[in-house]
């Protein structure tokens, strides 16, 4: 085979490649309600998701049967994408004396921009139904890091469709860019620990690296010295964020998107890490 | 004969490129940026303003009337703020005298539950365990005791139904303990050791300890029931809403002190790679609110 022939057949196995990814999507036949109460608090605010799909480094092509050009049509994938990136961006209470860590921490960690928190990457989304989200780093030094969220924080009947779970997801995959960054290994199961083992009940597990509050200053959560005294991991992150949402955000942030948090928080924490059960949050009371 | 079918296979492929090219304009022909006809360019912080708050639809009715009064007060109890949360107590407070209310929350829990969304599912059945009634506890109790979904898609080693129903069975069970009474103490108990999911096992265990004002005395109650290699969740650190950095960090502190077991072991190094060569950048500044 010679260069051409190599090229050619390349293509095609591309094209049809691409052509099969963008005919399939997720289910997008409704919204779960923490999803529409959210939406309810903005009615498609269209400053946002022209500002949103650039600060995540959405491409069209990736996007664009999942309602690119139908953005307020909440039951398609990137209307829920771009309700989850409202509720880390706008909805957090940020009160350093009682909040995990900050609105500067969690954007840090789901936007795209090369920061301190990891470098440059962007989001897509895939049909899997097997994953909540992947984390695929740039083979070539000119190359992208990319996250895509996958159907189970899309299809209106999955347990983490709402947006606060998606938002968790964002900081989950965001934190293994951040590893990447800072050259961690936290274990080769999808970037984890093989489990289960300890307190953890999942085939991916981590450490929780406990934490008082107001230990980080906001915009600091990316700083690790190295030991398991200033340390994060992927679920951590997701669970300080979950509980945060739960109990510290803003005052208009619906019951329904709290609840959610919290329901995925507190289950995430007693089942995803070794040295567990990591924190709880939310009140024991039921309203 | 290999370069004759190369050019069958560039030709078959120019072919399939060109197919896949027109059958997909999504990846190719899309728009650059996001739109659509129902845009709003109204600031959120104008349409959360315009919200009338502290107005919970009537919880009243009997029959049908009952059920469609439910399913209203839950789609308001979902959007709600924290609050209006005595809103929502109060009525329910009322409520609690009419079986027929009751019923119908059990009705809306299993049509949420029924139809996978989780959070609606959630929402309902916060507020019948606020009611505190005993039809609504036993309700709730037969809720936990559903056996968990054994079939469907795993994620990471776990049964993503199975997760599902466990997180409701998790509020549902925090129901029960608010009801702080002795019969249905001791279906909180028996789950503490013997619900399958770690997840409502947790919850148990937190809900029991809460209810009682995380006394020692409930703790010592509560011990027996707990499975040995879940002992750890006795002393597992809360933080709730509200709560500061120093209660907080108080209680940390003594839990990682009576723990030492649980310090996570020194983070390890991995290769570091080359340097991105492009890095992205952007003016952050979002929209204002």
């Amino acid at each position: 085979m010679n260069l051409k022939q190599g090229i050619a057949l390349m293509s095609s196995l591309l094209a049809f490649g691409l052509s099969a990814e963008a005919g399939a999507v997720c289910t997008q036949t409704g919204a779960s309600q923490a999803d529409r109460d959210l939406w309810n608090t903005h009615g498609c605010w269209q400053d946002f998701f022209l500002w949103q799909y650039k600060a995540y480094g959405l491409k069209s092509g990736d996007w664009s049967n999942r309602g690119w050009s139908d953005a307020c049509n909440v039951s398609l994938e990137f209307p829920k994408h771009w309700n989850a990136s409202y509720l880390l961006t706008y909805g957090m209470a940020d009160n350093f004396a009682q909040s995990f860590h900050g609105t500067a921490d969690y954007r840090g960690t789901a936007e795209a921009p090369n920061s301190n928190f990891h470098d440059s990457l962007y989001h897509g989304i895939t049909d899997r139904t097997d994953v909540f989200g992947t984390f695929s780093p740039r083979f070539w030094p000119w190359d992208t890091d990319k996250v895509e969220t996958a159907c189970p924080l899309y299809n209106p009947n999955a347990s983490n469709s709402n947006p606060a779970s998606r938002a968790g997801d964002y900081m989950h995959e965001g934190w293994h860019a951040n590893f990447d960054k800072y050259n961690i290994d936290n274990g080769n199961t999808g970037g984890h620990r093989a489990g289960p083992q300890g307190a953890c009940t999942a085939t991916g597990c981590d450490y929780f690296y406990f934490h008082g509050i107001s230990k980080y200053v906001f915009g600091a959560m990316w700083e690790n010295n190295g030991t398991a005294s200033r340390f994060h991991s992927p679920n951590q992150v997701q669970v300080e964020f979950l509980c945060d949402v739960s109990d510290q955000s803003q005052w208009w942030i619906p019951l329904s998107v709290r609840q959610s948090a919290a329901a995925d928080a507190n289950g995430r924490a007693a089942s995803r890490f070794i040295n567990g059960p990591g924190y709880s949050c939310g009140s024991p009371r039921p309203w | 004969m290999q370069s004759r079918k190369w050019r069958v296979i560039s030709r078959a492929g120019a072919t399939v490129m060109t197919l896949g090219l027109m059958s997909g304009p999504v990846a190719f022909g899309a728009e650059a940026q996001p739109g659509s006809e129902q845009g709003s360019s109204t600031p959120p912080s104008r349409v959360i303003a315009a919200r009338p708050l502290h107005q919970p639809p009537a919880l009243s009715g009997t029959g049908t009337e009952a059920r469609k009064s439910v399913k209203a007060f839950v789609t308001w109890a979902g959007q709600s703020v924290v609050e209006e949360q005595d809103d929502a107590r109060k009525a329910l407070r009322t409520a609690a005298k009419n079986p027929d209310l009751i019923q119908a929350f059990s009705a809306e829990i299993l049509e949420a539950h029924k139809a996978g969304d989780s959070s609606r599912a959630l929402v309902a059945l916060g507020l019948l365990g606020e009611m505190r009634t005993y039809d609504g506890a036993k309700f709730l109790a037969e809720f936990v005791r559903m056996p968990l979904p054994t079939k469907g898609t795993y994620i990471e080693g776990e049964l993503q139904e199975e997760v599902q129903q466990a997180r409701l069975q998790a509020k549902a069970i925090a129901g029960i303990a608010y009801l702080r009474d002795a019969d249905f103490d001791r279906e909180v108990l028996y789950q503490v050791g013997s619900h399958p999911s770690v997840i409502v096992r947790a919850e148990a265990i937190s809900a029991f300890l809460w209810n009682r004002g995380d006394t020692l005395d409930a703790r010592k109650a509560l011990e027996p029931f707990v499975r040995r290699e879940e002992l750890l969740f006795l002393d597992r650190v809360r933080r709730v809403s509200g709560e500061n950095a120093e209660t907080f960090n108080r209680k940390l502190s003594a839990y990682l002190k009576a723990h030492p077991e649980v310090q996570a072991p020194k983070p390890e190094p991995k290769a570091p790679r080359p340097p991105e060569e492009k890095p992205y950048t952007f003016d952050v500044t979002p929209p204002k609110f």
